[in-house]
């Protein structure tokens, strides 16, 4: 947490209403996205109950297990929750783009890709569980299920890992999306309950932030956003259902516990689309549109490792594939970081309060400023600049700049509130500066330290060369009988 | 009918904040109503539905059940595995709350007319003569077998597997639930079953036997001491249901 | 000092601690309300229902349920999964198969029959029996005797006790819950520190219960256990520097004015008659710490949570808010010294200059 985000919790406070942390939509946000809202039993690893899901807001498709004990109704919530994910998913394998590549064959892309929210951290979790619990299914030998059961298995084990990975909209928690915008005047802690969170935002009329977020707390309210229930309900409403339906299982006692989710549920579907019309109000960062290509990418190479049936994903990653893993997460968070303050001048406000950022205004400048004899004489233009933060800089200190894409500069001198830089990089190729490229006297300016061009991660083995201290290479995964045998109890 | 039901979900809250208050009486009187309406909405909607068959009348008494899975086994046994036992081998459903009161049942016919009945399902004695939680004998069985050293619980375990991999290997079309019941068991034996793999009865029964091997000596030497205590102490009754606590302080032995 | 504590409990018996309560007492121990009325065994839960906040605490018949069908099937059969979980963990030997019900002696001899167990086992080494199932040990805890029940006690590996502690939360291709696993640990712990203090008490050395306690959780999707071993020496050196500042709460309670008391005035059916406003009076008269954290752990959290945000603390956002604020503990203080409208006071110089940069690079890039 900045002291920038701990200033506009403390003003949300004093305000009564949640405060913007930035200027601009970081995430992606689809024109269709599907809502997906689970909610499972208490105690159990994995016992799905029900499950709210669908792309439109009116029409939602309430899954209910009347009997979440019992394993054949959970790999039916399954199926059934394959009948809807699974052609939204396959719906965008449609269309695609060529894209050409520089030094490589030119490859397919799909124009778009599904976007799964869910309402917070812990559903996407479950979604990763439940993945975990049917991707190894077969639809064939003991305890067969039905096809569709694996390959659901499989997305929501992607779409869960996806989720982990900073910057990545492909699977979304609604409240780590909206904290990420707001700062409220409640603790982290608190935030994770989606109606208080919303309540901070855009708290209903004739009252304030504080309040509705209270009341977002009495779970006879508004009932939890899930995957856990609130224990009341278990016990008065949930138990008394779910004893009826092992008694009796008739129609009846299905639609008395459909009723009882369906009131649990359908709170947490409404927010889940206030919330979505609350990010899209919000003007999206510029790139956004780029990190969404790359989540394009990743969605279409996984769909044809789907197509060509490649084998589920590992119980566990490899020492490659973990080291692997963790590298690419840390360079995610990192360009993620980068691309947010270049996008947002508010994020940036964060690096300029730490000294790793400035904004000031050109003092002078001096565009035609060349550095060295004969061939090697190169354009380097000196700009000073005024500035009033409090920037930590050292000459030498290579800085870009949100105003200009493709911007270098060098740090020449500090003194005092004045720094000195020299353009390095973005001039054109002729041999004075390109019009515009060299900032001018007057002119607001911001440099930060930052940039977005990270060393590629250390070399990595191949898989299979995985030394002995590591493990070795990883078995290659052979599906048996096993894994379908595995209890599901 | 709407109104029935605003009734029902105003009812339900109002319920849980009384839980939540804790105010019990409050609670139930409300939970009472609750169940009242309920039955009132399921009769409205149901109108045209048949109600739910009576649960047939099994053809065995409940008491004659239990027998025939502990002889099955030839060990005390807890409820748990004596409805395993029915529900494998006898596909037969019996209900662990069909429990609670047959032992009080069995001592009290027991009491009012002694050794009427040919058998009675009696309790195992500690080795403190209580009698122990929740594990089920017979009667006709020799008094070192209803009462327990500290071994008694894995022979009887061991004991019982392997006249469950027996009767399984006798039967010409072995049904699926014993198999997985003597799975689970073989599980919990060393060399007895290997994975997720279902048990092999001759297998599950040389590892069982092996094991056993090596308790069943000091076993029946704490047994027989137990059982001559018993005979030595307690009345008749107590030594098939057991003796009180404070009754079992005089002969313990710590 | 025990008679300054029962008047501030008033006339009620002390509320015991069980496990999961002591291993909580860790959890905030900088808190002087909770020091003081867990010192004074005070019932938190009801008082912070008489005083308006009741603790949003609840658990499910589902998961209460789930928990016990567990734990009946770890120990089903003499404990033969747990045996060979034992095995398979330890070592344990083939013939290392004895099980004592301690519970068969009927509940008010539990703890004196497993006092005669253990001293027996210690004695005795390996004619013992290896598993002693519902054992009932005590703790003393600023003056109280709480008991305690841990699932089951192993001996017999190596000569050396261990607590079981099983669970009902899943570990899933070898990984669970952090936070489960760390609250596990935390009651095991507490197991632990019983137990030694029955061998000490007996005259045999303590640290012949292992520090390692054996966690038995569901794997994956099924109802199969799986064994771990917990290393709880941190927990234990936590526990014991806790359970040693409670036995020191006399200054806490000296610095109380006179006559302050959290009686509730119970009447015959245990309902409190002593006004709300006059309990709340009392407790505000303790400083309490109030954390988010507390939300899940003190049964006053929401007391003192509204009195926090009443106060205008900064407390109410969080430690991650409180670590950059520099030591200003209002809200509007720190507002005031971000707007410029305050001066800053010694020592505040620094804090003040950045919250003013803060509040002038937000208004530059909002405004």
């Amino acid at each position: 947490m900045s002291t920038l985000t701990a200033l506009a919790r403390l003003k949300a406070v004093r305000d009564g209403t949640a405060q913007r942390i930035t200027t601009v939509r970081h995430c992606h946000l689809a024109p269709r996205p599907m809502v997906f809202v689970p909610l499972q039993l208490a105690g159990e690893a994995l016992a799905p109950l029900g499950a709210m899901v669908g792309a439109d807001p009116d029409h939602p498709r309430l899954l209910v297990v009347p009997q979440p004990r019992n394993r054949d109704l959970r790999f039916a919530f399954a199926a059934e929750l394959a009948e809807v994910l699974l052609p939204y998913v396959e719906g965008f394998a449609k269309t695609t783009e060529t894209v050409e590549r520089r030094g490589g064959d030119p490859y397919e892309r799909c124009l778009d890709a599904p976007q799964i929210l869910v309402p917070n951290r812990s559903a996407a979790a479950f979604a990763g569980l439940l993945g975990r619990s049917t991707r190894f299914r077969r639809a064939d030998g003991p305890y067969p299920v039905h096809p569709s059961v694996p390959l659901l298995g499989r997305w929501l084990t992607y779409f869960a890992d996806r989720s982990r990975r900073p910057g990545s909209c492909l699977m979304m928690s609604m409240t780590e999306a909206l904290s990420a915008h707001w700062a409220t005047g409640q603790s982290a802690l608190e935030d994770a309950n989606l109606a208080a969170l919303v309540g901070w935002i855009d708290p209903p009329a004739g009252m304030d932030g504080r309040r509705a977020a209270e009341e977002a707390e009495d779970p006879l309210l508004w009932p939890p956003a899930g995957p856990a229930t609130d224990p009341g309900f278990d016990n008065e409403v949930l138990g008394p259902a779910v004893r009826a339906y092992e008694e009796a299982p008739t129609a009846r006692a299905v639609e008395r516990v459909a009723q009882a989710l369906r009131t649990q549920l359908e709170p947490t579907w409404r927010l889940m689309w206030r919330a979505v019309e609350l990010l899209r109000a919000l003007p999206e960062g510029s790139r956004v549109a780029g990190r969404w290509e790359t989540d394009r990418g990743s969605f279409t190479r996984f769909l044809e490792l789907v197509a060509e049936g490649g084998p589920p994903q590992a119980r566990r990653d490899g020492a490659v594939g973990a080291a692997a893993r963790l590298a690419a997460l840390e360079r995610a968070r990192a360009s993620y970081d980068v691309q947010r303050a270049y996008d947002d001048p508010l994020v940036m406000a964060e690096y300029r309060l730490t000294g790793e950022a400035f904004t000031g205004t050109v003092v002078s400048a001096d565009p035609e400023n060349t550095e060295g004899e004969g061939r090697s004489r190169k354009l380097r233009p000196l700009v000073t600049v005024r500035t009033a933060d409090p920037a930590r800089l050292t000459p030498g200190a290579v800085l870009g700049s949100p105003d200009r894409r493709g911007h270098a500069a060098e740090v020449v001198e500090v003194d005092g509130d004045e720094i000195t830089l020299k353009v390095t990089k973005g001039m054109g190729r002729g041999k004075v500066a390109a019009p515009g490229a060299v900032p001018e006297p007057g002119e607001r300016v911001t440099y930060t330290t930052l940039t977005d061009d990270f060393q590629s991660s250390a070399a990595l083995p191949e898989p299979e060369r995985t030394p002995w201290t590591h493990g070795g290479p990883p078995e290659e995964y052979v599906p048996d009988d096993d894994d379908a045998r595995e209890e599901w109890s | 009918m709407d109104a029935l039901e605003r009734r029902i979900a105003d009812l339900r809250a109002e319920v849980r904040r009384a839980v939540k208050a804790r105010e019990h009486s409050l609670a139930r009187s409300l939970r009472g109503e609750l169940r009242r309406m309920e039955h009132e909405w399921d009769r409205a909607v149901g109108a045209e539905e048949l109600p739910a068959p009576e649960p047939e009348a099994p053809l065995l008494p409940i008491r004659e059940q239990v027998h025939q899975a502990l002889a099955l086994l030839g060990v005390p046994a807890a409820p748990k595995l004596i409805v395993a036992v029915n529900d494998a081998f006898f596909s037969r459903a019996l209900r662990g709350s069909q429990f609670t009161s047959l032992r009080r049942d069995e001592e009290r016919s027991f009491r009012s007319d002694p050794y009427a009945r040919p058998y009675y399902l009696c309790s195992a004695l500690t080795d403190r003569l209580s009698p122990a939680r929740g594990l089920l004998a017979v009667s006709t069985w020799a008094p070192e077998l209803r009462v327990l050293g500290p071994l008694s619980p894995r022979v009887d375990f061991l004991t019982s597997a392997v006249r469950v991999a027996e009767h399984l290997a006798r039967l010409p079309e072995p049904p699926p639930g014993a198999v997985r019941l003597l799975t689970r068991m073989a599980q919990n034996i060393p060399g007895a079953a290997e994975g997720f793999a279902p048990a092999d009865p001759v297998t599950a029964i040389r590892a069982a036997r092996a094991e056993l091997e090596v308790h069943r000596a000091a076993d029946a030497a704490q047994r027989a001491e137990v059982a001559a205590r018993a005979g030595r102490l307690l009345p008749d009754v107590e030594r098939l249901f057991g003796a009180a606590a404070l009754g079992a302080l005089r002969g313990a032995a710590c | 000092m025990r008679g300054r504590l029962d008047e501030l409990r008033g006339p009620v018996p002390p509320r015991a601690h069980d496990a999961r309560a002591i291993a909580a007492l860790a959890a905030n121990p900088g808190c002087a309300r909770r020091a003081v009325l867990d010192a004074a065994g005070v019932d938190k839960d009801l008082t912070a229902r008489h005083v308006g906040f009741p603790a949003p605490f609840g658990q499910s018949q589902f998961a209460i349920t789930r928990g016990n069908v567990f734990e009946a099937l770890v120990k089903e059969n003499g404990c033969a999964e747990l045996l060979r979980l034992l095995r398979e963990l330890l070592g344990l030997p083939i013939a290392q198969v004895g099980y004592q019900d301690v519970e068969s002696v009927g509940s008010h001899l539990r703890h004196s029959h497993t006092r005669a167990l253990i001293d027996r086992a210690a004695r005795e080494g390996d004619d013992a029996a290896v598993f002693y199932d519902h054992p009932l040990l005590s703790l003393r805890i600023a003056g109280q005797t709480s008991y305690l029940e841990p699932d089951v006690v192993a001996f017999q590996v190596g000569g050396r006790f261990h607590i079981v502690e099983i669970k009902s939360f899943a570990v899933i291709d070898g990984q669970a819950e952090p936070e489960k696993v760390a609250a596990a640990a935390r009651q095991a712990a507490v197991y632990v520190l019983a137990l030694r203090a029955l061998l000490a008490d007996l005259g045999h050395d303590p640290e012949r219960v292992s520090h390692d306690v054996v966690l038995v959780c569901p794997e994956n999707f099924a109802n199969r256990p799986v064994a771990t071993l917990v290393d709880v020496r941190r927990q234990l050196a936590v526990l014991r520097r806790q359970l040693d500042r409670m036995t020191r709460v006399d200054h806490l309670v000296e610095e109380l004015p006179p006559g302050i008391t959290f009686d509730l005035a119970p009447d015959s059916e245990g309902t409190p008659t002593r006004p709300a406003r006059e309990v709340a009076g009392a407790l505000r008269q303790v400083p309490a710490r109030y954390a988010p954290d507390c939300l899940s752990t003190c049964d006053m959290c929401m007391f003192c949570r509204d009195e926090a945000r009443c106060g205008g603390s900064t407390d109410q956002l969080g430690r991650q808010v409180r670590d950059q604020l520099g030591g200003v503990l209002g809200v509007d203080e720190a507002l005031a010294l971000a707007e410029g409208a305050a001066e800053p006071a010694e020592g505040q110089e620094e804090i003040a200059q950045l919250l003013r940069l803060a509040h002038r690079l937000r208004e530059e890039c909002l405004g």
